[in-house]
């Protein structure tokens, strides 16, 4: 009796244990591969200028927004790291709504707003471009720790902006929540990595 | 007999439970907060030879806000000095793989261009570590990254330059993980020497099943006091 008993409380001990780890695992615990901020300052609040007027960080709460600095003439970093968003997104399938990628422009003399805009959204149709004046990049910029530096003359088209180019997601309550590295990698793991760091962020 | 195995079980359980409490009270782990980005920069050193903010991705910097003539920073140097002369024998530090600058943002760049290369030249020889005296002579962008990056509160006052006693800590991926604004019991000097232990720990050890542990004493604020 009493052994049957004892069985029992192993059985029992046994399942919770399991299920406990489970639920760790799958609800509690999420491995990211982005870096996680846990800042306790919401992260800074701008206004910068669309192709369908000014639009502020704050208008997109309730949605992860990330968030990438570049430029239109960009011949590399730029396009790519862009296109690889573009993979997550379609990853991301129906979240895909949930997720607004801002890209910052960080050469207001060249970068329009319409002209940025209709760079972003060639990658994915729901891309924002933004620019603004050469001060509110400036402020934009530094506050994220995006440093970025105009070479002059070292291009056909006239010069080259070299500029941080990591993401740095915000989540739906508006904090800083993760940075993903300058050279984003190539490898299709590491995209649907970031596709379930953004959901586990919109789900929690 | 089955009685014996209750008692165990039950001692195992509350052993579990006694862990995880301890863990949070006794905090076998301690991690530095990630408290926010690190602003972006370009600054330039007395050689006129840019320094930015991407040349300290990948190695911990140390910022001190300084100017010649101030008032608050005349413990900016002798500190971090001390860091600098001190860190070699901290415990996780000896095994030397890791890169630190030491990084001087000069808030009064009208006065002070000629004296920066004579100190980064002084500082150098006299702790072996890598300095940087940077500023901008534009005044208004030293405002955006130290005001409004860096948080740091100066303003000229007269003859002197008012400047906010602080240090910053910041990681390989720019982000912010200590800030020192006010004296505490414990020195500044001796505060910063242990705290960069214990980031130095953090990236020496947090690899593989210890990540698991080091995340989670992120998760429950484990923070150095």
């Amino acid at each position: 009796m009493a052994s049957r008993r004892l069985l029992w409380v192993v059985l029992g001990l046994a399942v919770v244990l399991v299920l406990g780890t489970v639920a760790y695992r799958r609800f509690l615990y999420h491995e990211f591969v982005g870096t996680v901020i846990q800042s306790p300052e919401p992260a800074f609040d701008f206004e910068l200028m669309s192709a369908e007027g000014p639009v502020r960080l704050s208008d997109f709460r309730g949605k992860v927004v990330i968030l990438f600095f570049g430029y239109t003439h960009c011949p590399d970093v730029c396009p790519t790291t862009l296109a690889k968003l573009a993979k997550v997104m379609e990853y991301l399938d129906n979240d895909a709504q949930q997720v607004q990628v801002l890209m910052i422009s960080v050469d207001p003399d060249r970068d329009s707003p319409e002209v940025v805009q209709s760079y972003a959204s060639h990658f994915y149709p729901s891309f924002i471009g933004l620019t603004g004046t050469p001060e509110q990049i400036q402020e934009v910029a530094t506050k994220y720790g995006i440093y970025y530096k105009k070479r002059e003359g070292t291009s056909e088209s006239g010069y080259l902006v070299d500029h941080t180019a990591s993401l740095i997601l915000i989540d739906p309550e508006g904090y800083v929540k993760l940075i993903f590295p300058s050279v984003v990698p190539e490898d299709e793991e590491y995209l649907k990595a970031m596709a379930e760091d953004i959901r586990y962020i919109l789900r929690h | 007999m089955s009685r014996q195995v209750y008692y165990f079980m039950y001692g195992f359980l509350g052993l579990i439970f006694l862990g995880a409490v301890a863990f949070k009270v006794f905090q076998p782990i301690q991690v530095l907060p990630r408290i926010r980005l690190a602003p972006g920069f370009t600054l330039y050193d007395a050689q006129g030879n840019p320094v930015t903010s991407e040349d300290m991705r990948g190695r911990i910097a140390l910022y001190g806000f300084w100017a010649a003539r101030c008032r608050g920073c005349e413990q900016v140097l002798p500190t971090m000095t001390y860091v600098a002369k001190h860190l070699p024998e901290q415990p996780e530090w000896q095994a030397g793989d890791l890169d630190i600058a030491f990084v001087i943002i000069d808030v009064d760049p009208e006065r002070d261009g000629p004296v920066l290369a004579e100190y980064t030249q002084r500082l150098r020889q006299e702790t072996g570590q890598s300095w940087f005296f940077v500023t901008h002579p534009d005044v208004r962008y030293l405002k955006t990254v130290v005001g409004g990056g860096f948080e740091v509160f100066f303003a000229k006052q007269g003859d002197v330059v008012e400047v906010d006693p602080k240090y910053i800590i910041v990681d390989g991926w720019g982000i912010i993980r200590g800030e020192y604004a006010y004296q505490t019991i414990e020195p500044n000097h001796r505060r910063l020497l242990r705290h960069l232990n214990v980031l130095a720990q953090e990236i020496h050890n947090s690899k593989g099943a210890a990540r698991v542990a080091y995340e989670a004493a992120h998760l429950f604020l484990c923070y150095a006091k």
